[in-house]
């Protein structure tokens, strides 16, 4: 049995840290513009996938840029950076390449049907809906709600990362502290971190309920409650994991 | 075809948790003695899988607000945490019994949450949230076994996380509960048909996680075997449900005729 | 490692995203899956009988991530339990990946349409014999792509993370690439050609997919002749560059050498998605002014 106390006294912080990664992953689901299984029809604004899937591909990859800096960098600013910035570049390249296929393959504009101007570009909306949709393709103001989502997302993954490999490679009295580039600490590290990833951004989903435009859709109001959902939630994964990686510091990386 | 007789679903619970956790246990008193009795961690596997895919089809006929493939991965992400978790603790053969514990714990606390926090309205959002963590957890115990021969930590996390095959479990378990679901999807979906999938798919697992296992040649032979006869023989049983279930199943022809529509 | 060495392996690391994206966004194009096959499930419901593939495995993301996984346990397990050669390792773990794949889809499209007796839709055998196998060439140009993906990252330029993991992670994200781009070009032009072009899909005609090919009845192979030409390349083109600029980054400005590094590759990255969204923009710009509204402004005073 291990010293559970004497891991979690000294990891408070990093506990506090976990959990807000959590809350943060909650709400960037809010903000990226998913339309579902109808924008793959452009009969929705938005990326045509479903919300987890869209959230765990940006955010997979922002747990991969942040990993790669981690083991390089271990400034926190940096890897927080990395990891949103690898999900803003993700996101964003795929919503240029779907906004050529709209474009140029289908032959419909970007447009949104929840809003009569595009708060960013104050462009007028209504008349550029086609017959019987609800919008289609990615307009300035979803492309850059999307962006600050997988900002959001990409650094509460990347918390989430750095927090655990913190605890990770903390010195505990009578235990030569890991090293960052210890292998089992990654492997256990990130498995923890995208199981963690997974649950945080399936439960906005079953808050947001099928599509969202954006912080411009009147869904959007909702995310307070997938927040605290997600920050309440989070707080028996953040001890848990805390003490899986903890474990593997006491008993000296294996 | 709802004159079909179905499975209850304590039945089944019962069917998957008991069968998991003696599989997992059989495997962790015996496998010491002889690593090839880590196939009944596997086969234990496969109880949870078949348990896991009938929580998810029950909750899935809901309608989630999100793709089935969601919940899948919300229960081996659950599973996952759980199991690290209760290894790591250190306590041997209390291990895998916290661990499906503190799984079922989580799923509950992900399940309240979604009803009183988020107003989620599907009656059986807890309790089946519970059942799919509880399976997750005997998911990647039975074939965590499978692959490192043992639930110590050290070597759990050596074998099975730092070569990433955890992933593998993550991924193939969570399809043989999410994919029949998904791929029975329709008015005409059956309980039985849906079952026998989740063991085929199950099955797969099986062969895989056995061809990854560091428990010893037997084990590797062994584990696989097993996997390719169930994958066989509930492959046979699915396609035969499918015969029994489709409108028609021929070899070539056209759409059919109008007269045939009415 | 040498910075030139470097970029040589991240040019290859490229190469190999756009193949994996490309062969994605094609396999399930065949198959039809994710979002567009929304409406192959939907027609036979409001009585359009179809003979084309209902591949629902699972979410693209899933099922990407499934078979590259299984790709790179196979291909994992090869190298380090029986000494076999990388490139071989990665080859056979493709192929098991693309097998496994195969009996996936099988069962996938025996289900949904068993489950859908009612609307008389029968299970046409030869449709599952002819497309399972291009399905699963498609998956093993992808898993065998994807694989080299994570291989050169976590054995050239040193990612920390498991070969297996960094495959799963590569694998969810091409799937979520291939089902927010490619899959468009199939779901809203391919499968409704007999609408007009330059329309969304009216609600009204959901699950009127086109079902009579150029002579016979249209199959997924049809769908993939006609998704070669732009929304597959497009896929692997986001795919490569998702992969490209997220690594070519830390490869400029390597966060190694200091913090200010790390900002300014940081920095660099967010230089870039500015740029694409200025592009995005533009094109708004664009076809709002070519392709004009649908509707006549009736509430303020008429335009021009």
């Amino acid at each position: 049995m291990i010293d559970i106390v004497g891991l979690i006294a000294p990891n408070i912080f990093w506990i506090l840290a976990i959990v807000i990664g959590g809350t943060l992953i909650s709400i960037s689901v809010h903000f990226i513009s998913v339309g579902g299984a109808p924008a793959a029809m452009a009969q929705a604004t938005g990326i045509g996938t479903g919300t987890v899937m869209l959230a765990a591909g940006a955010g997979i990859a922002g747990i991969i840029a942040a990993g790669a800096v981690m083991d390089l960098n271990q400034n926190f600013g940096v890897v927080l950076g990395a990891g949103g910035v690898g999900a803003m570049v993700m996101l964003a390249a795929t919503m240029i390449v779907a906004t050529w296929i709209y474009a140029y393959g289908v032959g419909v504009m970007p447009v949104s049907a929840k809003v009569k101007y595009d708060p960013i570009t104050k462009y007028r909306q209504d008349l550029y809906v086609s017959q019987g949709t609800e919008g289609h393709g990615i307009p300035t103001v979803a492309f850059v709600s999307s962006l600050l989502g997988g900002l959001l997302g990409g650094i509460g993954a990347a918390l989430a990362y750095y927090a655990l490999m913190k605890v990770g490679t903390y010195a505990y009295s009578g235990v030569t502290p890991l090293e960052v580039h210890n292998l089992n600490l990654v492997g256990v590290v990130a498995t923890f971190t995208i199981g963690f990833f997974f649950i945080n951004s399936v439960i906005p989903s079953y808050n947001i309920v099928g599509t969202i435009e954006g912080f411009h859709d009147p869904k959007f109001k909702r995310w307070p409650k997938a927040a605290v959902a997600s920050f309440i939630a989070s707080i028996p994964l953040g001890i848990v994991a805390v003490i899986a990686v903890g474990a593997l510091a006491f008993a000296g990386g294996l | 075809m709802t004159e079909q007789k179905m499975i209850p679903p304590n039945t089944l619970m019962a069917f998957g948790a008991v069968g998991g956790l003696v599989g997992v246990y059989l495997a962790y008193f015996f496998a010491p003695a002889n690593p090839i009795f880590v196939v009944f961690g596997a086969l234990g596997a496969v109880f949870a899988a078949v348990w896991g895919a009938d929580a998810v089809r029950r909750i899935a006929s809901y309608g989630l607000g999100t793709g089935v493939p969601s919940i899948g991965m919300l229960a081996l992400g659950m599973g996952i945490i759980a199991v690290l978790f209760s290894l790591a603790l250190g306590i041997g053969a209390g291990g895998p019994i916290v661990a499906f514990i503190v799984s079922c714990a989580i799923g509950a606390i992900i399940g309240i949450i979604s009803v009183k926090i988020l107003g989620m309205t599907i009656p059986i959002m807890v309790s089946a949230t519970t059942e799919i963590a509880g399976a997750g957890a005997l998911l990647i115990l039975g074939l965590g076994i499978v692959i490192a021969g043992s639930l110590d930590y050290a070597i759990f996390v050596k074998e099975v996380v730092t070569t990433g095959f955890i992933m593998m479990i993550y991924i193939a378990g969570g399809m043989a509960m999410l994919h029949p679901h998904n791929s029975n999807l329709g008015p005409d979906e059956t309980q039985d048909r849906l079952l026998a999938l989740s063991a085929e798919k199950a099955g797969i697992a099986v062969v895989l996680s056995g061809f990854a296992s560091v428990a010893g040649m037997g084990a590797v032979v062994i584990t696989v075997l097993i996997g390719i006869i169930i994958w066989y023989y509930y492959f046979g049983k699915y396609y035969g449900f499918v015969k029994r279930d489709a409108y028609k199943v021929v070899d070539t022809g056209l759409l059919p005729t109008e007269e045939e529509m009415q | 490692m040498e910075p030139l060495i470097s970029m040589g392996v991240l040019a290859l690391i490229g190469a190999a995203a756009t193949i994996a994206g490309a062969s994605e966004d094609l396999e399930s194009d065949v198959g039809s899956q994710s979002n567009a096959n929304s409406q192959v499930q939907l027609a036979p419901q409001m009585g359009y009988i179809h003979r084309i593939y209902n591949k629902a495995i699972a979410g693209e993301p899933v099922s990407n991530g499934m078979m590259c996984t299984i790709g790179a346990t196979g291909a994992l397990v090869l190298i380090k339990h029986f000494g076999f050669s990388p490139l071989f390792a990665l080859v056979i773990g493709a192929l098991i990946a693309a097998m496994v794949h195969g009996s996936y889809s099988v069962t996938a499209i025996m289900g949904r349409e068993a489950s859908q007796a009612r609307f008389k839709q029968p299970i046409y055998l030869d449709l599952i014999r002819s497309h399972t196998p291009v399905i699963m060439a498609f998956a093993f140009l992808t898993t065998f792509s994807v694989e080299v993906v994570s291989y050169l990252m976590v054995y050239s330029l040193a990612h920390p993370f498991p070969f297996v993991l960094l495959s799963f992670l590569w694998g969810i994200v091409v799937g979520s690439v291939g089902s927010a781009t490619g899959d468009v070009h199939l779901g809203a032009e391919r499968q409704f050609q007999q609408q007009p072009f330059g329309e969304g899909l009216n609600a009204s005609q959901s699950g009127s997919i086109v079902r009579k090919g150029e002579s016979g009845l249209r199959n997924g192979i049809d769908n993939l002749w006609f998704c070669s030409k732009f929304g597959g390349p497009m896929t692997g083109v986001s795919f490569g560059m998702v992969v490209f600029l997220g690594t070519w980054i830390i490869l400029v400005f390597d966060p190694k050498n200091g913090v200010v590094d790390g900002w300014l590759s940081n920095l660099l990255g967010v230089v870039i998605v500015i740029v694409l969204g200025v592009w995005n923009w533009h094109i708004e710009k664009e076809t709002r002014e070519k392709y004009g509204p649908f509707k006549e402004d009736k509430g303020e005073e008429v335009s021009a």
